[in-house]
């Protein structure tokens, strides 16, 4: 009675492993998985490393207002700003962020910032493998954080309009 | 110049010399001309004011504000010049009367603003006229010349030992200059721009000096007044509301034009007898009994008598005497959005509601005429209109305001047939046409 | 005037007749919004804000327009009103951009305060936006013309407050714009006043658009370091890679003596401390070069050579030559320094005022010095010789304003036709070089008369001005230089005779009065007492010299004569402003500390790199004598201020520097733990000593430590510590007996609007400025309204 009672127990237990044996695995397999995220999924509302948008025409859409900066409750993000010239166009505004600076130290993910962007400009992004060796590896520049360049500029001269209208040079961001 | 108009039912008084040639100063004198001038010398100030307060005499210039009253709160004593001042910027759309008295009977003018200054011990008038009334001021100016050259002005006039001077001076175009404080900016040479109330007129006006500042219809009548008695005046027309008005009959009338007649004559009267009713057959749709600022009426709405306290009564306002008549053939968004460009065009900008609540009320009406407009454009016509009722800086404001609550309230449907894409319905052919540009 | 009753929002009050209601609501602490407003400036009742109820009066009236009656109830705050001012601020919002996060005014916008208030954040207007091209007025004043609201504030500061009528309004209705007076730009005195007043962010300001928010500046009120004003200016500062950064200079805060005012120099000329020409570290001449070297090297070689020299030739072989643009705290330790480290009384500075003979005229009359309120309060004033339009601008505008709000009458006498004349109730026009002549005549001499008549100013005129400046009561008397010595003396006499009359005697640095009062004469010590007579001094500081020592041009002569071994310049620039042969110290030791390399560089053997008023803590007093704060707000690596470098020279001498400022008596507290250490966090220490009334004096680096012995012992500056430290000016008494000085050594700086001695030179909005004046020709003045 015993040893039945025992198999039963058994052949119950390992029902379950050949059942799921077949059915599709759920766990990821990160960091071994395929593509470039390595079998890591995310949902869209993920708050991750940010990113600086760019606007249709390839220009920055943060104007360095610094209502990131008064949001940030961890004082993380550092700003300074500058004025675009005609020759020297950066955002669609008059003023653009010279220097844009998010400390990873510091940062919560809050996505305060991002709620008060009037411009959209912040956003999260899914990136997550932050961990470095360094603490000062984790202050990222402007430069980690803007989107790239959008494909179309400089592809099709419809898409850039500087070059459509003639005179003003193609839009380089920089650090580019 | 205009032909001149005439019907059985007018009791010509202001307009008695109209087409007589009384620009020419012997005529004038041949109809009974400076006559009460001389009379008035004889009277003494209170006396003369007293006259005129008891003819009913109301401002003719659309407030309706008793004139002999007006000219009582002068003070007696005043350290600097006291000023007398004509207001002849006559330009509200629907309104063209004082044009008439000053290119027939410009003594008449003349002869009030001296015996206005009588009434109040001044020693100087001033006669302002319109800027685009370019053409008037060439025959103002001769009468003026003419009356130096009598001794009826300047120095000792009619040998009385009373000194006064009259000049006359050209607007540069603007209907807000209508409004007496505004009208002494432009005499200084400033903007057109209104004063702060108080200190009124009658004590601080011109120069800082006490000024009378009257209507050229008003200023024109009291000679009359002085002649006939204040008695016949006032028993014109109804109580309160003494003596005659010409009103400018203009729109879809069979006869347009100047007429005068008592005060509280019937305006369904002078709609359907005096103007010849609507012309082609047409039926009647809306009028605007007192010049664009006033709200219109009804075609159920006209059997009141044309006097200030009936109108008030109405709803409206006698305002400046323009009666403007509408047939069915009107669409009201655009007549709405006609007054609205020219409120827009003649807004000084001195104060917020009035320059960026007209300029609003104008695009959005614009576009929805063009038939852009948007369910909910309808409330925030009337919303913006309500919100600047009241509250601006000088009466512009609501003369933009009022006429347009009006519009919408009595022809909500009309407005309401514009929308979801539908062109305007009254115009020919669907289309829509640029609409002229005020200027 | 008598009081009137009034009942606001159900609470009784009283107030004085002829009170508008807009500010008797302010009063009785109800907030009456309003654009168009401004205490001070003419009425306009244009932005319709100041809305209220008024019992018994149909429609809402405006409080800015509407003086108190008696018993006038009035609701300031109902639905009606509410929707009154919400439905203006929609109607502002129709066509203003709603660029608010690049715009410089945002985070400091009126508009955006009543967008706040009244809830009138959602559009309901779909048509486009009238937008017009932003403009550029003056280097330094730009105009974003759609973001105009129209108050008018500007042109009435610009016309009623500075009489200089630049601004107007061109068009009508929708299509009014602010205008500048020569079609798309400015000439005008670039005060920035219409930014300051701009209550939204339609004119910015040059100097600082588009460079940071308001919020992420630290905001310091200090006193400006140009003229002899002393206005409070705001600066608003940033850290930087070098220092600390000034980026804006306003008048943020409306409570020092300027009220609303601030000049082109307070506004924009701050920029002179980041200027790539300052010196950064020390230079030391080797063969003939000034070569960077460290501090140490620096103040061992000066340390050396002044010990070197004290011993071997005594004092009277160095000379000390100090700076009219110095903290009070500064010059009274380098004289200090002078005359107990070196042992010598060879020190004097650059005279633009003839101070010490105003002391002398002075002397036993306590309260005969107006401050720079009373000038805008006195019922009249007489203002002979300077231009205070141009020279003191503060001055000239309480003076201007004084006549325009409070009807005071003012009596100008000058050689030029000085654009105060407009406001002058007469003007009397003098031949160049007769004020003493024309004092005279106060006095009663007729005889002068001859030569002060002229076309301009008849015999009548002069007589019925001295008639009328009889018959005057409280009359506030202002000189320029042209009055020196016995003069100005007698000026005084005669202006005594007036009852009630005040004097100011102007002088033309930040703290020319400062330095004069502080003693940096060769003769006189702190507070204008004559050496021979300095016994308190003697007894502090434990022997002084005694005899005289030398004047500038003195020292020039010894320095020829090979008899001045050693220079030692603090702030000034002797070479350029009293044209010195460089050759002359050409075997002197020289020491020069400044911020740049100036004419002066040129003999000196050691530059030391110093901080300007900007970048230390202090004291400044104006001309006036009103003594204000200097709050450190900018810093630039590699300078130090010259309080610590005057020290440290002493202590390099062997010097006991607690003799020199006796520091340590303060608080003794943990600095470290009780700061935050977190960046942006407030000062929690210096809070809670600021909020016991203590300070710290720590470090013998730290002027407030000699603060306490000036105000021991020099006589006018017993003011109360506590207010000065809250910001607030304090009037100090000019004392001593004084002396009569040789009138010839007083050398005005002549500056006018747009310069400022050497630092003008390194401002780029000065420059900037001058450059579009000389590129574009300057018309005459422009008639008052």
């Amino acid at each position: 009675m015993c040893i039945l009672r025992d198999i039963a127990a058994i052949a119950k237990g390992m029902s379950v492993t050949f059942r799921e044996m077949f059915r599709p695995t759920i766990v990821e397999n990160y960091p071994k998985g395929p593509g470039p995220l390595r079998g890591a999924r995310f949902e869209e509302r993920y708050r991750g490393v940010h990113v600086l948008q760019r606007d249709e025409n390839g220009l920055e859409k943060c104007v360095a207002c610094f209502l990131c900066a008064a949001a940030c409750p961890s004082n993380c993000i550092y700003i300074e700003a500058a004025e675009n010239t005609a020759e020297h166009r950066v955002s669609g505004a008059e003023r653009y962020a010279q220097v844009y600076n998010i400390d990873y130290n510091r940062c919560i993910f809050c996505g305060y910032c991002v709620e008060a962007c009037p411009t959209d400009a912040i956003t999260h992004g899914h990136g997550f493998e932050l961990a470095t060796f360094n603490v000062s590896n984790l202050i990222y520049r402007k430069e980690q954080l803007l989107a790239p360049r959008p494909a179309h500029l400089g592809a099709n001269a419809v898409f850039n309009r500087a070059e459509v209208e003639g005179g003003a040079p193609p839009v380089v961001a920089p650090g580019e | 110049m205009a032909d001149l108009v005439s019907h059985p039912d007018e009791v010509k008084i202001v307009s008695k010399r109209f087409g007589q040639g009384a620009t020419d100063i012997d005529r004038y004198l041949e109809l009974d001309g400076y006559k009460a001038v001389q009379k008035a010398l004889g009277i003494g100030p209170d006396a003369l004011i007293n006259e005129v307060k008891n003819s009913g005499l109301r401002g003719r210039g659309g407030a309706g504000f008793n004139t002999g009253m007006k000219w009582s709160f002068v003070p007696k004593q005043s350290p600097r010049p006291k000023y007398v001042l004509c207001n002849g910027d006559e330009s509200e759309p629907g309104t063209c009367k004082d044009r008439l008295i000053f290119e027939h009977d410009p003594h008449s003018v003349i002869e009030g603003v001296v015996i206005a200054g009588l009434s109040v011990e001044s020693h100087v008038g001033y006669i302002y006229i319109r800027g685009e009334y370019r053409y008037l001021s060439n025959i103002m100016q001769k009468a003026i010349k003419d009356a130096y050259a009598r001794g009826f002005l300047g120095k000792n006039i009619f040998g009385s030992g009373y000194d006064f001077d009259v000049y006359w001076h050209g607007g540069a175009g603007a209907y807000e200059v209508g409004e007496e404080s505004a009208l002494m900016e432009s005499l200084e040479g400033k903007r057109g721009i209104p004063r702060i109330r108080p200190p009124f007129p009658a004590v601080v006006g011109l120069w800082g000096g006490p000024t009378i500042i009257n209507n050229a219809e008003t200023l024109a009548s009291v000679p009359h007044i002085i002649l006939g008695g204040a008695e016949w005046y006032a028993s014109l027309g109804p109580p309160r509301n003494g003596g005659t008005r010409l009103f400018c009959l203009s729109g879809h009338v069979a006869r347009p034009g100047v007429y005068e007649l008592p005060m509280g004559y019937n305006l369904k009267k002078m709609i359907y007898e005096v103007a010849g009713g609507i012309a082609d057959g047409r039926r009647l749709k809306a009028v605007v009994p007192g010049g664009a600022s006033t709200p219109c009426l009804t075609a159920e709405e006209v059997d009141v008598p044309m006097d200030f306290d009936s109108l008030m009564k109405a709803g409206s306002m006698l305002g400046s005497g323009g009666v403007v008549v509408l047939d069915d053939s009107t669409c009201m968004v655009k007549f709405a959005l006609r007054t609205m460009q020219f409120y827009q065009h003649e807004s000084c900008g001195w104060c917020i509601p009035c320059r960026e609540g007209t300029d609003w009320l104008k695009k959005t009406l614009a576009r929805f005429h063009a038939g852009e407009g948007v369910k909910k454009d309808i409330d925030n016509i009337q919303y913006l209109a309500e919100n600047m009722l009241g509250r601006t800086f000088c009466p512009l404001g609501d003369a933009a305001a009022m006429p347009t609550i009006a519009f919408i309230k009595k022809f909500r449907k009309e407005f309401e047939d514009h929308l979801e894409g539908r062109p305007c319905p009254f115009e020919k052919e669907g289309v829509v046409k640029q609409l002229p540009v005020f200027a | 005037m008598a009081d009137v009753n009034i009942t606001l929002d159900g609470k009784k009050l009283t107030a004085p007749a002829g009170t508008l209601l807009i500010e008797a609501c302010k009063n009785a602490g109800i907030e009456v919004p309003s654009f168009c407003y401004y205490p001070g400036f003419s009425l306009q009742g244009a932005c319709r804000m100041c809305l209220v109820k008024i019992e018994k009066v149909p429609k809402l009236q405006t409080a800015c327009t509407t003086v108190i009656g008696e018993g006038m109830i009035v609701t300031t705050d109902s639905p009606e009103i509410h929707q009154a001012r919400k439905s203006m601020v929609e109607l502002l919002l129709g066509n203003h951009p709603l660029d608010c996060p690049v715009c410089d005014a945002g985070g400091e916008c009126e508009l955006q305060d009543m967008t706040f208030a009244y809830g009138a954040a959602e559009s309901k207007y779909i048509d486009i936006k009238n937008h017009r091209e932003e403009q550029q007025w003056s280097p330094v004043v730009y105009f974003d013309r759609p973001r105009c609201i129209l108050c008018y504030r500007c042109v009435r500061v610009c016309g009623e407050g500075m009489d200089v009528w630049a601004l107007g309004i061109q068009n009508r209705g929708v299509a009014s714009v602010i205008a500048p007076n020569k079609e798309d730009h400015l000439e005008c005195e670039e005060c920035g006043m219409c930014i300051d007043i701009c209550p939204v962010g339609a004119l910015t300001s040059g100097a600082y658009r588009y460079k940071t928010r308001p919020w992420e500046m630290k905001h310091i009120d200090t006193t400006c370091t140009h003229c002899g004003d002393g206005c409070r200016t705001t600066l608003g500062v940033r850290r930087a890679d070098t220092g600390i950064e000034i980026v804006r200079g306003d008048n943020r805060d409306k409570s020092g003596i300027n009220g609303d005012f601030l000049c082109i120099k307070g506004r924009y000329a701050f920029d002179f401390v980041d200027n790539e020409q300052r010196i950064k570290q020390p230079l030391i001449r080797k063969d003939g070069r000034l070569t960077p070297s460290s501090w140490e090297e620096a103040f061992e070689l000066i340390g050396r050579r002044f010990a070197e020299i004290c011993g071997r030739e005594g004092g009277r072989a160095i000379g000390v030559i100090g700076s009219s643009k110095t903290s009070n705290e500064e010059n009274y330790l380098l004289q200090k320094f002078a005359r107990v480290v070196l042992g010598t009384n060879n020190i004097d500075h650059h005279r633009t005022g003839d101070f010490p003979a105003f002391a002398r005229a002075l002397a036993g009359k306590l309260d005969a010095t107006a401050s720079m309120r009373d000038v805008f309060k006195a019922p009249a004033m007489l203002v002979i010789g300077n231009d205070p339009t141009n020279q003191h601008p503060l001055l000239a505008w309480q003076i201007r304003n004084n006549v325009r709000l409070h009807r005071s009458r003012l009596y100008v006498i000058n050689s030029q036709p000085i654009k105060l004349r407009r406001q002058a109730t007469a003007f009397a026009h003098i031949p160049a070089g007769s004020e003493a002549k024309l004092v005279a005549l106060l006095a009663g001499d007729d005889s002068v008369l001859d030569v002060l008549v002229s076309e301009n100013t008849p015999r009548e005129a002069l007589l019925s001005l001295r008639d009328r400046l009889r018959g005057e009561q409280n009359l506030v008397i202002i000189f320029g230089a042209e009055l020196r010595g016995e003069e100005m003396a007698r000026l005084v006499k005669v202006g005594s005779a007036v009852s009630g009359a005040k004097f100011v005697c102007l002088g033309d640095y930040a703290n020319s009065r400062g330095a004069a009062d502080m003693g940096l004469y060769p003769d006189l010590l702190p507070g204008y007492l004559p050496v021979t007579q300095g016994k308190t001094f003697r007894e502090e500081w434990g022997g002084l010299p005694d005899a005289p020592g030398l004047t500038i041009p003195q020292m020039v002569d010894a320095a020829k004569a090979g008899q001045l071994k050693a220079l030692y310049v603090v702030g000034a620039n002797p070479v350029a402003r009293f044209n010195i042969d460089p050759f002359a110290f050409a075997k002197s030791f020289v020491v020069m500390q400044d911020m740049f390399l100036t004419e002066t560089a040129l003999i000196a053997d050691v530059v030391l790199p110093g901080a300007n008023a900007y970048e230390k803590s202090g004291t400044f007093t104006n001309t006036c004598g009103d003594l204000q704060l200097l709050r450190k707000a900018g810093e630039v690596t590699g300078t130090k201020p010259d309080f610590e470098i005057i020290v440290r020279i002493a202590e390099r001498m062997g010097f006991d520097v607690r003799k020199l400022v006796p520091f340590g008596g303060g608080m003794w507290a943990d600095m470290g733990q009780s700061r935050g250490a977190q960046s942006g966090e407030a000062d929690r220490h210096s809070v809670w000593l600021e909020a016991h009334g203590l300070e710290t004096k720590l470090s013998p680096f730290d002027p407030m430590a000699i603060l306490d012995e000036i105000q021991r012992l020099v006589p006018g500056y017993h003011v109360s510590r506590r207010t000065l430290l809250s910001g607030t000016d304090q009037h100090t008494r000019i004392g001593g007996p004084g002396i009569l000085h040789n009138p010839e050594l007083i050398v005005p700086a002549n500056d006018d609007l747009f310069t400022s001695g050497t630092l003008g030179r390194y401002s780029r909005a000065l420059n900037s400025v001058l450059e579009n004046q000389r590129r574009k020709p300057v018309e005459t003045e422009v008639a008052a309204d």
